[in-house]
């Protein structure tokens, strides 16, 4: 077997060599695919954690009449401390916001000639122990009775979710669709290779060799494509994201970038391991045409 | 060793190659298949080491009918035929060596074995200084021995030559005769199929000949002609 193996890897450097222009085109391809690929999960990563962190940051505000006291207030706070779901509650007096408003914007708007007297409700800001529990706690908190308005962003989170999801299925379907192409290239490449080396084929065979064997050095080739392809992708994934991810977090500090190593190792390994699957499925299909029309 | 029995076998195309043939080599035998282009000699030869399945009939090799092995099976019957044909069908980027060891390699042979078999391969057809030459370095005749020897380098106990001679001159073609002779005296059946009167003639060996993919003919120590 080990004087096998040697034959396949020498039998499979030879047609690399052969047809050094076609493979550089199928290595090119590949890793272009596979870069686009990693690219995208990359950017779907990034989208979902900034989607959960900025929804775990959000509260709920909950806004009083106006005419309401700060004993009542003090009451209400403790009942919304009680519902479901909720972990902490803020209060903020209408004069504490009237204040905080008169020193954002006093500069700006002449509020002493115009406004005489405190127009803002008490607010209460809710933390809640899970995002996806904003409405059910927003409905809760309604149905007290005692809220006059009840405020949450989750318009932006579900735009947000609606965005992550149209990238993911943009995203997959252009993974799909590049790799069938990849693999269109990679077959053609190798089935080059197979067309120059036909009359070897039917040596082979003639002297008694099996599909199997027939079939290795072109695998191999295959796996070589797919191989340097992955790996020449994965060194340019790592090499920008490092990149990217240094120059956002100087620009957008509050920016969540993903960085657990662990998953990103994760994703490279998963770049090389999907070209080199490319690429040794490439080699199969394109030998396996050729076997069946000799026999 | 070689049975077939009431083969038959139609192309695709319509063509009837062979009706309904039956034939018994002997082990270590030598025999010449003779007729005319066209009379079916490669086509039966073809049937042996299953490049083409008859269309009925049976033909056994070692006592096997091979006409039933599944694909699998196919490449351990072509290791226990050699075959050598008109045109060598010899690897031009490979030298003469390579092409004999190479018919070893793809058994996945150790590279000892390979070494020495193929060697001894080289030997016996005598192409020894040759080993380092590229195909289109060498005569006809030259070829044609590196040839036989990439067909016997795994010891087959059939060797089938289809035109062996077509594109040798008359000296050339007599001591390739000579050499498959020998290798038949080394324990191999030895099926040659040819139109070369005088080699027949000469080699007085069993004769078969077909006509328009009938067996016409079969005569112990024969001449081309009747
Ligand atoms: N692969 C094929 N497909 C169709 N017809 C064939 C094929 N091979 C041979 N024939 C036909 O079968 C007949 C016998 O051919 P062949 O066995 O090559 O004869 P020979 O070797 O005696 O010249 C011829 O008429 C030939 O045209
Ligand atoms: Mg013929």
């Amino acid at each position: 077997m080990f004087s096998s193996l040697e034959f396949f890897i020498i039998e499979a450097f030879r047609s690399f060599r052969r047809s050094a222009l076609m493979t550089t085109v199928a290595i090119v391809t590949i890793t272009v695919s596979l870069t686009i690929f990693g690219a995208f999960l990359l950017l779907i990563l990034n989208l979902g954690n900034v989607v959960g962190t900025i929804s775990s940051r959000l509260d709920l505000v909950a806004y009083t009449g106006k005419n309401l006291s700060l004993e009542e207030a003090g009451a209400i706070q403790v009942r919304l401390a009680k519902l479901p779901g909720v972990e902490r509650v803020e209060f903020t007096s209408k004069t504490e916001a009237w204040k905080k408003f008169r020193e954002d914007f006093g500069g700006q708007l002449n509020l002493e000639e115009t406004v005489h007297d405190n127009p803002l409700p008490h607010a209460f800001a809710l933390s809640v122990r899970t995002p996806e529990l904003l409405p059910v706690v927003a409905k809760e908190v309604a149905d007290l009775g005692v809220i006059e308005e009840v405020r949450y962003s989750g318009r932006l989170i579900d735009q947000m979710r609606s965005l992550v999801s149209a990238v993911r299925v943009g995203g997959l379907s252009l993974i799909v669709l590049l790799s069938f192409a990849t693999l269109l290239i990679v077959v053609n490449t190798i089935r080059l290779t197979v067309l120059a080396r036909e009359t070897d084929i039917y040596i082979m065979k003639l002297v008694g060799a099996t599909d199997t064997f027939v079939k290795w050095p072109f695998i191999i080739e295959g796996v070589m494509i797919g191989l340097i392809g992955g790996g020449a992708s994965c060194l340019i994934l790592k090499l920008s994201y490092e990149s990217v991810a240094a120059r956002l977090a100087l620009a957008l500090p509050f920016l969540p970038i993903f960085t657990n190593q662990l998953v990103l190792t994760l994703i490279y390994a998963a770049v090389i391991l999907g070209g080199t699957a490319l690429g040794m499925l490439g080699g199969q299909i394109s030998v396996s045409r050729a076997l069946k029309n000799e026999s | 060793m070689i049975e077939l029995i009431n083969v038959s076998k139609n192309y695709p195309n319509g063509i009837d190659a062979l009706n309904n043939i039956s034939l018994t080599i002997g082990k270590e035998e030598f025999i010449f298949l003779v007729g005319s282009s066209g009379a079916g000699k490669t086509t039966l030869l073809k049937l042996l080491y299953r490049a083409e399945k008859p269309s009925a009939g049976k033909v056994m090799v070692d006592r096997v009918n091979v006409v039933e092995l599944n694909a699998g099976q196919v490449p351990y019957l072509r290791r226990n035929i050699g075959v050598v044909f008109q045109d060598f069908k010899l690897l031009p980027k490979r030298t003469v060596y390579e092409n004999v060891a190479f018919a070893l390699r793809v058994t996945g042979a150790p590279r000892s074995t390979i070494r020495r078999k193929a060697m001894q391969a080289l030997e016996l057809v005598g192409l020894l200084r040759r080993v380092n030459s590229f195909p289109d370095e060498l005569s006809g005749g030259e070829k044609q021995r590196a040839c036989i020897a990439r067909a016997i380098v795994n010891n087959p106990p059939i060797l089938l030559a289809d035109e062996p001679t077509g594109n040798l001159d008359p000296t050339t073609s007599w001591d390739i005769l000579q050499l498959l002779d020998k290798i038949n005296r080394r324990n191999t059946t030895v099926v040659v199929a040819t139109h070369n009167k005088s080699i027949v003639d000469e080699m007085k060996r069993r004769v078969v000949e077909l006509e328009g993919g009938r067996l016409v003919r079969d005569q112990q120590l024969g001449t081309y002609h009747v």
